[in-house]
């Protein structure tokens, strides 16, 4: 594939995780917020949402495991990750966060498993895309080219 | 006659202490806030032409991402950064080095101690502004921010665009404080 293809690739790819609702505004932000002097900048919080996220969700399948379940300590692990999802702009897995607070509220087992098993299904999905896409851009640059904006 | 005379004369005392006062803060424009004349000379952010560049802010937040994204944004918008990813770490660090912030940035719900008990610790304390930031966006948790004294609350997902305008409060908070 020649550059030009490369780079057309590289647009319709993203596009279509912005139209999917993978992705949201506050990843644009991310992208506007890397320069010269920070190229990785958003890979490597990407990969840092990443790590951290896979900590809360080990966490989080943890806590549900537990004989006594505390619903504050689950609580305060969605929260976070509602926090860093959103602020990376992976609108998908906010979603899922949202709604799985609710059910810690009501203190419904059944519903944290389910959203458990969502925010997971969302979080592995976005992480598979948003890899796809960095493959792209390093394709892109090891071309010789520029990462359309 | 002689009640009326006094009146007067304590009403006459009273406006020359006013238009001394006003004299001495004009004469000296740093000195609105008692101890922080000599942090201002030594400190980064009385440079006009730059402003509001410089701002010393400190971010905390138990995330780290959220801490790596706001540091990055923070820093486009020109400011100094301190980050640190727990209170009780913010709280050492600005008791040690008192005069050397001008705003705090913190999140709310963080392990060990949260962001109203450290908003508490520098209202008390100290005379810095103090922004609190949260995913949480239920009304009550916002008013409770709001009563404890920050200057602000923003909710998560924060854009850069509002971390450009935060200068307003540290303005602000000066010129209420030569009044």
């Amino acid at each position: 594939m020649d550059l030009v293809q490369l780079q057309r690739q590289f647009v319709d790819y993203r596009t279509s995780l912005y139209h999917e609702g993978f992705l949201d505004e506050q990843f644009t932000q991310l992208q506007e917020l890397q320069d010269e002097n920070n190229p990785d900048f958003v890979v490597e919080v990407v990969s840092l949402f990443f790590e951290d996220s896979e900590r809360l969700l080990n966490e989080l399948a943890r806590a549900l495991e537990q004989q006594s379940i505390d619903y504050k300590r689950i609580d305060a692990h969605v929260h976070q990750l509602k926090g860093s999802s959103s602020s990376i702009g992976a609108q998908r897995v906010q979603k899922v966060c949202i709604a799985f607070r609710n059910y810690c509220e009501e203190q419904n087992v059944e519903g944290c498993l389910k959203c458990l098993q969502q925010v997971w299904h969302e979080y592995s999905l976005v992480k598979t895309k948003l890899e796809s896409l960095f493959q792209l851009e390093q394709q892109i640059l090891t071309a010789g080219g520029s990462i359309p904006m | 006659m002689l009640i009326i005379q006094t009146k007067s004369l304590f009403l006459f005392h009273l406006y020359i202490s006013q238009l001394w006062l006003l004299f001495f803060n004009t004469m000296n424009p740093s000195n609105g806030n008692g101890s922080m004349s000599t942090a201002s000379s030594s400190g980064a952010w009385d440079g006009r032409d730059q402003f509001p560049a410089g701002l010393r802010v400190l971010v905390v937040d138990d995330d780290p991402t959220c801490l790596m994204i706001f540091e990055k944004m923070l820093k486009a918008c020109l400011y100094q950064v301190t980050k640190c990813n727990k209170a009780e770490t913010a709280l050492s660090v600005l008791r040690e080095h008192k005069n050397e912030f001008d705003i705090v940035i913190s999140d709310v719900h963080m392990p060990d101690m949260d962001g109203f008990e450290l908003l508490k610790h520098i209202t008390s304390e100290m005379d810095l502004p103090v922004i609190l930031i949260s995913a949480d966006a239920r009304k009550q948790v916002v008013m409770e921010g709001v009563t404890y004294g920050a200057c602000d609350y923003l909710i998560k997902p924060v854009r850069i665009e509002t971390l450009k305008n935060i200068w307003q409060h540290v303005v602000r908070k000066k010129a209420r404080n030569t009044v």
